[in-house]
């Protein structure tokens, strides 16, 4: 298929190879030039905005940052609103709010574009291994339509609802993953100061009922000290914010997920929000009197 | 001593706002209004104060305008929106924003303002309507000190205790530090009587004696008051405090700086909003204890 893709970070490039992989023809655009040169290198289509990805493929993709960049690379001059013909297909893949994708959604689909929100959960991992879980949110048509350009990317693909839908999915698993990073890391430094190794503690629990990805994946890399993103703390930070915005829109009590908000709100506080959200032990070190480095 | 009589103009009409610009009037100043729906100045019009047709009408007519409305949009729009009271100012006119905004908004205003030569002090209160009847409201106020002196009788004729704080924005800051204590106390006050209620103990008794010890506080005699009456009844709207909190929790998550209690208040305040009691009093935090 002819596809676009807008925004090509850490996650995003390997997504976009991965369309290349399969087989489809990829154009790009981003707002950093140097991080095209990959793509182009693997044989994408070179495009000098958003505007001319969205008119060379009748289907396009953007994975940026946060609310204003997505309505900037849709709305904005040179948006992929300013490119696309009738029938155009969108598909954001970033996190953004769910009243923010569906209000992005209405105001495309003015302009005839259909939006589809699609968030991610895997990381820079999944997106290289194209073993994304992605959640949509959106028209039924569209998505049947494009399921197998997310099947280039992603290993499980579920349709949720209408728009939204996947943004609201997304906001589940940032509850589950920023509490469970919090939760390890507790559990490890508790470990540590009563005396025992955490390592050992670490193998014992993933027998039992207490296993998660996240004490496997996340805790071995705590035990390793290895801080390099992965996941950036201030982008689960950001996402915190806005599962406690959306709680406090929709009169929600969410208390174990706002402790965990103020943990993050402290890692960029104490300077560590280019980290890996895993360097959440460091924080709980140094409020028990450790180093924390 | 004789206060010299200044043109003020007053927006925003409700619990609080009608007994602070009685006050200003009964002090001798030369009031007059605007209001987004007339009928909130009815009142005051019926006892002869003028009311304005936009606030840019007002604000030519004032050497200050006072605010006291709900949210951070609400303000930016009555003071740079079409018709606002940028439009109409003098140059050396000062809006008085008595309103719970956050401090970003505030010091934007006061930028914006002062590009045109016109002032801006943030000037929220605590106290309530209770404390806006008897001018006795705690003023926190944001601004530069000069811009502040010309202003100060106008906040002594509605407030007892007036602290300039700082710059711009500092009022704001200092109000979001009232709400988190105010708010977060009468949580712990809610907790502890539901507590005392399970036990079966009269709560009336129970109040009486910790307001004589350590756990004392104007919380405890006024929250505490009306939850052991069960009266839920709005003295403050718990919808403002809720809307105070997203205020608190946002310079919390941008500023980096983790408020742990804070944050399950605001969950409590959230649960409160979900049982539809936002236009009720925060009290009601105790009957959120007992769902």
């Amino acid at each position: 298929m002819e596809v676009g893709f807008i925004g090509l970070g850490l996650m995003g490039r390997p997504m976009a190879l991965n369309l290349i992989k399969a087989g489809h023809r990829v154009h790009v655009w981003s707002r950093r030039r140097e991080s095209m040169q990959p793509l182009l290198a693997a044989g994408a289509g070179d495009c000098a905005s958003a505007a001319e990805v969205a008119h060379c493929a009748a289907i396009t993709i953007s994975m940026v940052a946060d609310t204003p960049d997505v309505e900037q690379v849709l709305l904005g001059p040179g948006g992929v609103a300013e490119g696309a013909g009738a029938g155009h297909i969108h598909i954001d893949m970033s996190t953004i709010a769910p009243a923010a994708a569906q209000s992005i959604a209405a105001r495309l689909a003015e302009r005839g574009v259909i939006v589809l929100d699609a968030p991610v959960s895997g990381g820079e991992g999944g997106a290289i291994s194209a073993a994304l879980t992605i959640m949509v949110g959106g028209d039924e048509l569209a998505f049947e339509q494009v399921r197998p350009l997310l099947e280039a990317m992603g290993a499980s693909i579920t349709r949720l609802g209408g728009s939204g839908a996947g943004q609201a999915a997304k906001a589940c698993n940032q509850i589950l993953t920023g509490v469970g990073v919090t939760a390890v890391a507790e559990a490890f430094n508790f470990a540590r100061k009563s005396g025992v190794d955490a390592g050992k503690v670490r193998e014992a629990l993933l027998g039992g009922l207490a296993y998660s990805r996240i004490l496997e994946n996340h805790g071995e890399r705590m035990l390793k000290r290895n801080f390099r993103p992965g996941f950036k703390a201030w982008m689960h930070h950001k996402d915190m914010r806005i599962v406690m915005d959306e709680a406090h829109r929709l009169g929600l009590a969410l208390p174990t997920a706002a402790a965990t908000a103020q943990m993050f709100n402290a890692m960029l506080g104490s300077g560590l929000g280019e980290d890996d959200s895993v360097a959440m032990l460091k924080l709980f070190e140094r409020m028990s009197g450790g180093a924390g480095e | 001593m004789k206060i010299a009589s200044m043109k003020v103009g007053f927006i925003g009409l409700g619990v609080m706002g009608v007994p602070m610009a009685r006050h200003l009037r009964a002090a001798g100043h030369d009031l007059a209004l605007w209001a987004r729906r007339p009928q909130a100045a009815a009142e005051l019009v019926a006892e002869g104060v003028p009311l304005c047709a936009t606030p840019a009408e007002l604000a030519a007519r004032s050497e200050v305008v006072i605010s006291v409305v709900t949210a951070s949009a609400d303000v930016d729009a009555l003071a740079f929106g079409a018709d606002g009271l940028a439009a109409g100012f003098a140059p050396g006119a000062i809006h008085v924003d008595m309103s719970t905004i956050a401090p970003a908004m505030a010091r934007s205003l006061a930028q914006r303002y002062g590009a045109q030569g016109m002032g801006f002090v943030d000037a929220p209160v605590s106290g309530g309507a209770q404390g806006a009847r008897d001018a006795s409201l705690a003023i926190m106020a944001g601004a530069e000190a000069d811009t502040l002196e010309r202003v100060r009788p106008l906040l002594q004729a509605m407030g007892q205790r007036i602290v300039h704080v700082g710059p711009p924005g500092a009022g704001q800051v200092a109000k979001a530090c009232n709400q988190m204590i105010m708010v977060s106390a009468t949580q712990a006050c809610a907790e502890a009587l539901r507590l005392a209620n399970a036990h079966g103990l009269d709560l009336g008794a129970l109040r009486r004696a910790l307001m004589a010890g350590s756990a004392g506080s104007r919380v405890l005699e006024l929250m505490g008051a009306k939850m052991a009456e069960r009266d839920f009844s709005a003295g403050i709207e718990a919808r403002l405090h809720h809307k105070d909190f997203a205020i608190v929790m946002d310079e919390a998550s941008a500023l980096g700086v983790p408020l742990p209690l804070a944050a399950q208040v605001w969950q409590q305040l959230n649960a409160l909003m979900g049982a539809g009691w936002g236009r009720e009093d925060t009290s009601s935090l105790l009957r959120v204890l007992e769902r």
